[in-house]
């Protein structure tokens, strides 16, 4: 009886840890970006449309994954709402004349392309994806 | 005339943008819904809807370059039906040109929408609500272009309250404001100016013309450190001036006051606000002078709940009551009270569905007397279903 229970016991750390390893979300930039690191409320501020600028000065655009775990938790994370709670205050940014859509990405690989050729971009990937060609950000 | 001027510059700017760069950055945008009214009494908001009505038709297309990194240019054309208000023909939504200078100072010019609340710039958009009918107290949709946008200029800002103190997000606008002639309001003003023009013994005027008024005011909100936590405060000042035929009618400056707070965590939010809105109108004819004071109180209390990644339930209770001159608040005549329920499904990121039932009190509201002849129950209720398409 006691034996039965551990091999479950030890697939669910399993896939309990792949789990929590796939909805890492680091966040990159272009490497034009001066910061180092970012604040959660910055982040939060940029991707609500808030504001366009980090602590430092640094003009930033985001941009995001079109969806995925790691999308969603890094909305829930720093932002704090739902994917289409998100995609409601952008939509109500955009047809009110107060902003641009963020441009989306269906893979890291993509995300990560656009934001090493676009100055000002940041966006964020899972954890492993991020390269050489953009910068990662700390979030503090 | 000033909707073609808009026109003509936007695309003077348009077609300067296109010689100068590619055209990676041009958004499109675009939504387009279609609703059904029924009612178990009362007709509401200009419709049929005792008999069923299909009369709710809205869409508008919107196009925007970002020029550079702090200059954007924009159009939304809006076209809108509801019952006997707004028509098939294609209005002007937004018309700006956008240069923000960094964070604490952006400024928008042409014609751009007047934040007044949590939803008075979004609530002719309806993709972005659970809701088919925002509380109608505080946001009536028959008059919503009324208090929609202006001409004119706007600063806006956020500033960051130290380490941990939130981010404050301020606007300021000020312009010139139209009174739509196909819009609720009118109709109400239309009957008053009937009813002068017949004592005068002369015929009824229509209105050829917009009438409007100058625009001013502000809104300040607090993102607070609390995580989901916002709260606000909106001001709007605006006067009108109007005339039909010998009849002349208006408004001094009043102000209107908002304030409002949100939170959001995760799949669930809940917001509450309150208006005051105090109006001395007035019509005139001759040595006739009718005041009509009116004191406009709102509020309303809301959740919504998303059990499913596409299905968000929401419920609201919405109460309204016009305490203007000597009114006795509480006769139905002069107040009422919603409690809506409310059921959106998203279909796909693009298609959606909404399906609303209104529990509604009271005769102040989005009643009109030509579309009532035998009078209004003090209750009825109002099923409003919504299909919608965004991109």
């Amino acid at each position: 009886m006691k034996k039965s229970y551990l091999p479950a016991l030890f697939l669910g750390l399993v896939v309990a840890a792949s789990v929590a390893k796939a909805q890492d979300a680091v966040v990159v930039a272009n490497s034009g970006v001066k910061a180092t690191e970012v604040s959660s409320d910055d982040l939060r501020d940029v991707f609500t449309g808030a504001k366009s600028s980090l602590k430092d000065g640094s003009h930033v655009t985001p941009v995001t994954l079109k969806g995925g775990a790691e999308h969603e938790a890094f909305l829930k994370k720093y932002v704090g709402k739902s994917d289409s709670a998100f995609r409601a205050g952008w939509r109500s940014l955009v047809f009110t004349g107060q902003a641009s859509m963020p441009k989306t990405f269906d893979t890291d690989a993509a995300l990560i392309d656009y934001v090493a050729a676009t100055p000002g971009a940041i966006g964020y990937v899972s954890a492993g994806a991020a390269n050489d060609k953009v910068k990662t950000l700390a979030v503090k | 005339m000033s909707r073609r001027v808009l026109s003509l510059l936007f695309l003077c700017a348009c077609a300067s943008t296109v010689f100068a760069q590619d055209l990676s950055n041009i958004q499109i945008h675009g939504f387009a819904t279609q609703g059904v009214l029924y009612s178990s009494a009362n007709n509401f908001l200009g419709a049929n809807t005792s008999a069923g009505s299909l009369q709710w038709t809205d869409g508008a297309v919107s196009v925007s370059d970002s020029v550079s990194d702090k200059l954007r240019v924009g159009i939304q054309l809006h076209m809108s039906q509801l019952g006997e208000f707004g028509g098939p023909s294609i209005q002007v939504d937004w018309a700006s040109g956008d240069y923000k200078l960094n964070d604490y100072a952006g400024f928008r010019a042409g014609k751009i929408k007047t934040p007044l609340g949590l939803f008075n710039d979004s609530q002719d958009v309806d993709a972005v609500h659970l809701w088919a009918l925002l509380p109608q107290g505080m946001y009536p949709i028959a008059n919503r272009s009324f208090y929609l946008s202006i001409l004119g200029g706007e600063y806006y800002g956020a500033a960051k309250l130290g380490n941990k103190g939130g981010t404050l997000v301020y606007r300021g606008y000020v312009g010139y404001r139209s009174l739509d002639i196909n819009g609720g309001y009118q109709n109400e003003i239309n009957s008053g100016v009937a009813s002068l023009e017949t004592g005068l013994g002369v015929p009824y005027t229509p209105p050829t013309s917009p009438s409007g008024g100058m625009s001013f005011g502000g809104d300040v909100r607090w993102i607070t450190p609390l995580k989901g936590l916002l709260i606000g405060e909106s001001t709007m000042i605006a006067d009108l001036h109007g005339s039909q035929g010998p009849v002349t009618f208006g408004q001094p400056l009043n102000s209107i006051d908002q304030y409002y707070a949100q939170f959001e965590k995760g799949k669930f939010f809940a917001d509450a606000e309150y208006r005051r809105q105090p109006v001395a109108f007035h019509e005139a004819a001759g040595p006739v002078f009718v005041p009509i004071p009116l004191d406009w109180r709102s509020w309303y209390l809301m959740t919504g709940y998303h059990v499913t990644e596409k299905l968000q339930l929401g419920t609201y209770y919405s109460h309204f009551v016009d305490a203007g001159g000597t009114n006795n608040t509480a006769l139905v005549a002069n107040y009422s009270k919603d409690w809506t329920v409310s059921a959106r499904y998203d279909f796909n990121p693009y298609f959606y569905a909404k399906l609303e039932e209104h529990f509604v009190h009271g005769t102040d509201g989005d009643y009109y007397a030509d579309d009532n002849p035998n009078g209004e129950k003090s209750r009825s209720n109002l099923l409003a279903a919504k299909i919608g398409f965004s991109f």
